[in-house]
């Protein structure tokens, strides 16, 4: 039993550290604040991936056939707490690398991870994910899009909606219909954004004006090449790779730096004197901390070659809770902070932690998925 | 990192749930359970004392993560049995193995109401900033019957202390570490049990034609349930293997947070047979009705976490 890192995982760390000093000077006032998706931080992400790039910091745990560096798995969550924590400045490259990449990896052709996964590897490609549709949201099996073969390509008609990133990503991970109804029907796709036949709608969204867009394919012709896997195992893909998404983001981190901000602040404005105000920040830290541990349980796990279980479920759901909590305290005792340009840091946490039951899962399935795999209880009607 | 015990810590905790096992059965009349507020784990007790597991903080390369692993196992039990104080605390502290069953409280507790104090042989006493260690086989107490799934003890009158012996100057804030180390392990270990029992009582309860388990108003509440119940149980764990008092407090403030919600969902889902005696759910939720007021309830754990995470206070000018 060891909790403490390693050497080699702290130097990795001070080194994500050195190229995080590099953001620019108004980080927490013009980026941070507006959500990765921000047009100005999806610009700014494509020099500071090249930075990470250069130095090799990507994805140094993945096999160095594919652009990593053999080390293991908690060099996955470390660079996702630094960057998650301060405004995730990779923007959606975090896609690629957190779990379209390993989806490729596992389900894809050697041309498929030449392609794809050296590129994610050399910070290239901002993802996209084309999953929810207007009628499908947590319920993804009911989704309608349709990838038709006709004998030279895959013809994409239909629509997906809440999409994150999509307005500037340069590749999304769709999922589409190509055979029947329900989960058996789906395959996913790997599709250049500027293919012809793919159209984008902004949709402003409370947490950010720039997050969400609207996405119509009118016959979109994909190459048999975009498909990952066989047709109709789509639905196991993303059953293979949901336990990387719900924990890929350190949103642990990102409420425990959050949550230090929000102490210094009370402090300064003398209201950390207040007992009920301290009890409150003493809380939520204890849920940050039970989140941070539950995380790295699934990540020892990873790390061992283990088979992911119940575990990551538990892990997000307290994720999601902890989350709250450090933006509840904002809005309860620093509720004038959160408006344009009072404090960039804490409007990243709470825009960031508002979302945090919704995407990547919504939270009632997590509450299923443990209801099921952990406690065994029976399905309902 | 590495959450996974040792081989030797996997050896331990696999032979204490063997005893816990073999001595869980509660006594009965007939088909009957003998209607108590709590049932004494004698038998398992012997058992654990025959195999030296008492002692274990005091084995070599053994510490605080061993003596972590048989709280939390036997706390598990419908059977109550004192280890926090006796096999965690009492050694880490003085770095012997004192008199058992160990009582520990605060000053202020001894008149009011000490936990296992009806049976102790020693008690530990936070003073504040020095501890007393007390012989209690010249005192007299007063057992409290109640609703408590635990022996609950009490002074007649405000105990002569001046002939204690005294660890030192400083050794409460030692105390209180390994309190909360403890208190957070009986809290994990009484919810994840009540929560075990729960679960098992859902799935073959039928209610309009269904278990009751399939309901998904209980299904998310008891899966809420289970993530408090692993969540304290790490943060118990880690800090016991860090000695931290910061990680020490915040696993007794996740786990007394936790208590109000888990024990409310528990007795719900069990409906009026949770309210019998006969039903062995009492045996963790009204050990933890207790649990969840110790040490001066979860402010107290509170209050020190944010004074050990945020010391440093730059209060407002003027």
């Amino acid at each position: 039993m060891e909790f403490a890192w390693t050497e080699s995982e702290e130097a990795y760390r001070a080194e994500l550290r050195a190229v995080l000093a590099t953001l620019p000077d108004d980080w927490w006032d013009e980026y941070a604040p507006h959500g990765p998706s921000s047009p100005r931080l999806m610009e700014y992400a494509r020099i500071f991936n090249a930075r990470l790039a250069e130095r090799d910091l990507i994805v140094r745990h993945w096999p160095a056939e594919y652009g990593g560096c053999d080390a293991s798995a908690w060099q996955q969550i470390i660079i996702s707490e630094e960057m998650w924590s301060i405004g995730e400045p990779r923007s959606s490259l975090y896609l690629g690398t957190n779990w379209a990449g390993p989806a490729i990896m596992k389900f894809g052709t050697e041309a498929q991870k030449q392609r794809w996964l050296r590129a994610i590897a050399a910070g290239e490609l901002l993802w996209c994910q084309g999953f929810s549709e207007p009628e499908a949201g947590t319920d993804l099996g009911n989704m309608k899009t349709r990838a038709e073969p006709d004998g030279i390509d895959y013809v994409v008609n239909g629509t997906k909606i809440w999409t994150s990133y999509a307005a500037r990503a340069d590749v999304m991970f769709l999922l589409a219909r190509v055979g029947g109804k329900g989960k058996g029907g789906v395959s996913c796709f790997i599709v250049p954004m500027d293919t012809p036949g793919i159209e984008i709608r902004p949709i402003p969204g409370v947490h950010s004006r720039h997050d969400f867009h609207e996405i119509f394919f009118t016959d979109a012709r994909l190459p048999v090449d975009a498909l990952l896997g066989e047709e109709g195992n789509g639905w196991q893909i993303v059953q293979a790779i949901i336990h990387y998404e719900r924990i890929g983001a350190g949103r642990y981190e990102k409420a425990a730096r959050g949550l230090a901000h929000v102490v210094d602040v009370l402090k300064a404005r003398g209201l950390f004197d207040d007992a009920v105000v301290r009890a409150d920040c003493a809380a939520a830290l204890a849920m940050v901390e039970a989140a941070r541990l539950q995380t790295y349980l699934v990540i020892d796990g990873r790390a061992k070659d283990s088979e992911p279980g119940a575990e990551t479920y538990l892990a997000r759901w307290a994720m999601i809770q902890a989350d709250h909590a450090v933006a509840n305290l904002t809005s309860t005792y620093l509720p004038d902070l959160l408006v344009d340009g009072a404090d960039g840091h804490l409007r990243a946490q709470f825009n960031s932690a508002i979302t945090a039951g919704i995407a990547a899962g919504a939270a009632e399935v997590q509450l299923n998925m443990i209801s099921g795999r952990h406690l065994g209880l029976p399905r309902g009607n | 990192m590495d959450f996974d015990f040792s081989a030797d810590q996997r050896a331990l905790a696999e032979a204490i749930q063997r005893i816990v096992a073999d001595h869980r059965d509660l006594p009965r009349t007939g088909n009957v359970v003998e209607p108590r507020a709590f049932h004494p784990a004698t038998e398992m007790e012997a058992a654990l004392a025959g195999g030296g597991f008492f002692d274990i903080a005091l084995e070599d390369e053994c510490g605080a993560v061993e003596a972590a692993i048989l709280v939390y196992e036997a706390g598990l039990s419908p059977l109550v049995l004192e280890t926090g104080a006796s096999v965690l605390i009492a050694p880490l502290l003085t770095g012997e193995a004192l008199s058992r069953p160990v009582a520990v409280a605060r000053l202020s507790d001894l008149t009011r109401g000490v936990r296992f104090l009806s049976e102790a042989r020693t008690l530990i006493v936070d003073l504040g900033d020095d501890v007393a260690v007390v012989d209690m086989g010249a005192h007299e107490v007063v057992p409290l019957d109640g609703v408590y799934a635990y022996p609950i003890g009490k002074f007649a009158a405000e105990p002569d202390l001046s002939a204690a012996r005294r660890l030192g100057a400083g050794k409460a804030g030692e105390l209180r570490r390994l309190w909360r180390l403890a208190l957070a392990l009986d809290i994990a270990a009484a919810m994840q049990a009540a929560t075990d029992f729960t679960t098992d009582y859902v799935k073959q309860r039928q209610v309009f034609g269904r278990p009751v388990g399939s309901f998904q108003a209980v299904q998310h509440r008891l899966a809420a349930d289970a993530e408090k119940c692993r969540g304290t149980y790490w943060l118990a764990i880690k800090a016991a293997w860090s000695g931290s008092p910061l990680d020490a407090a915040l696993a007794a403030l996740q786990a007394q947070r936790a208590v109000t919600q888990v024990n409310y969902d528990m007795h719900q889902f069990n409906g009026a047979l949770g309210m019998t005696l006969e039903h062995a759910l009492h045996l963790w939720t009204f050990r933890l009705r207790w649990l969840v007021g110790e040490m001066g309830g979860y402010r107290t754990q509170a209050a020190d976490v944010a004074a050990l995470a945020w010391p440093d206070a730059p209060r407002k000018a003027g």
